[in-house]
């Protein structure tokens, strides 16, 4: 092999950028990730983050919660059911819509599976492994927010 | 960039959350989570500024339209701030996205707003 196979070679291969390889030439920035709080009661905390785990989520922490009882009256009574869970997930900014969407199909027709959720952006995140883990990035498999009914941003 | 939401969140001393809420709930809040928890705090700095840190904590997550955020913050600081017996701190985070919220809350915030430019 001379000199000049090595160069074409090189310039054939795929460039990297920040872990993530340019194979059309085009520059792909990384995906954005945001935060996502979701508070439901917590016999359904398994099943929301189940629900959530299905979008490209791979980080998710469940933190046991108290609601604030609507008035001291029903708090003294023991007539609030104030146990909930908090689930903090690292989502992708791309499929924010559809998990949102999804979530509030969710909280209307699920027996006592009304909660609230919201996102906080995420600035930062240090190391590129870090970053493919929390964005669910892998060499060469097609875009989950292109390819799957459910991450079709509408 | 601003946003209709933010989340308040609000950490006290354990069995402090109450005053917490009520704090909130004075200037418009309609509920909260509450979480608990366990401080930590370098106890070179506890010593130099000569406060004691109680590790228990409770941290309460408030969900306020934006208008809103700064009057219950005050009141937070006002309440159950560092210099009370609850030595709390509170804080706000920008919330881009938001489901759940009930519609007649979001009316009686519209209600709240007015109110507030008129008074």
């Amino acid at each position: 092999m001379n000199e000049q196979d090595t160069k074409k070679r090189r310039a054939d291969r795929p460039e990297k950028k920040g872990g993530r390889t340019k194979r059309d030439g085009t520059l792909k920035a990384p995906k954005k990730l945001k935060l996502l709080f979701t508070v439901v009661d917590r016999k359904k905390a398994e099943l929301y983050a189940d629900l959530i785990a299905q979008y490209s989520v791979n980080l998710q922490i469940i933190l046991p919660g108290e609601g604030t009882a609507k008035t001291e009256t029903l708090r003294l009574l023991g007539l609030d059911d104030t146990a909930r869970a908090v689930i903090v997930s690292v989502i992708r900014d791309d499929l924010a819509q559809a998990i949102f969407e999804m979530l509030e199909e969710k909280f209307e027709t699920v027996r006592g599976g009304k909660g609230i959720a919201w996102s906080t952006p995420l600035t930062s995140a240090v190391g590129v492994a870090i970053y493919q883990f929390l964005s669910d990035y892998r060499e060469g498999r097609e875009d989950p927010a292109k390819t799957t009914e459910r991450g079709k941003s509408k | 960039m601003t946003f209709s939401h933010e989340c308040i969140v609000c950490i006290v001393n354990t069995g402090f959350s109450d005053a917490v809420m009520d704090a909130a709930r004075e200037f418009g809040a309609r509920g909260g989570t509450v979480i608990h928890g366990r401080g930590t705090a370098s106890q070179e700095a506890e010593r130099f500024f000569g406060i004691s840190i109680q590790p228990d904590k409770e941290l309460v997550l408030i969900l306020v339209p934006r208008e809103l955020t700064d009057p219950i913050l005050y009141a937070l600081y006002r309440a159950v701030g560092l210099k009370t017996p609850g030595q709390g701190i509170a804080f706000s985070l920008p919330v881009d996205q938001v489901v759940g919220l009930s519609p007649l809350s979001l009316g009686e915030n519209e209600e709240k707003k007015t109110d507030g430019a008129n008074p």
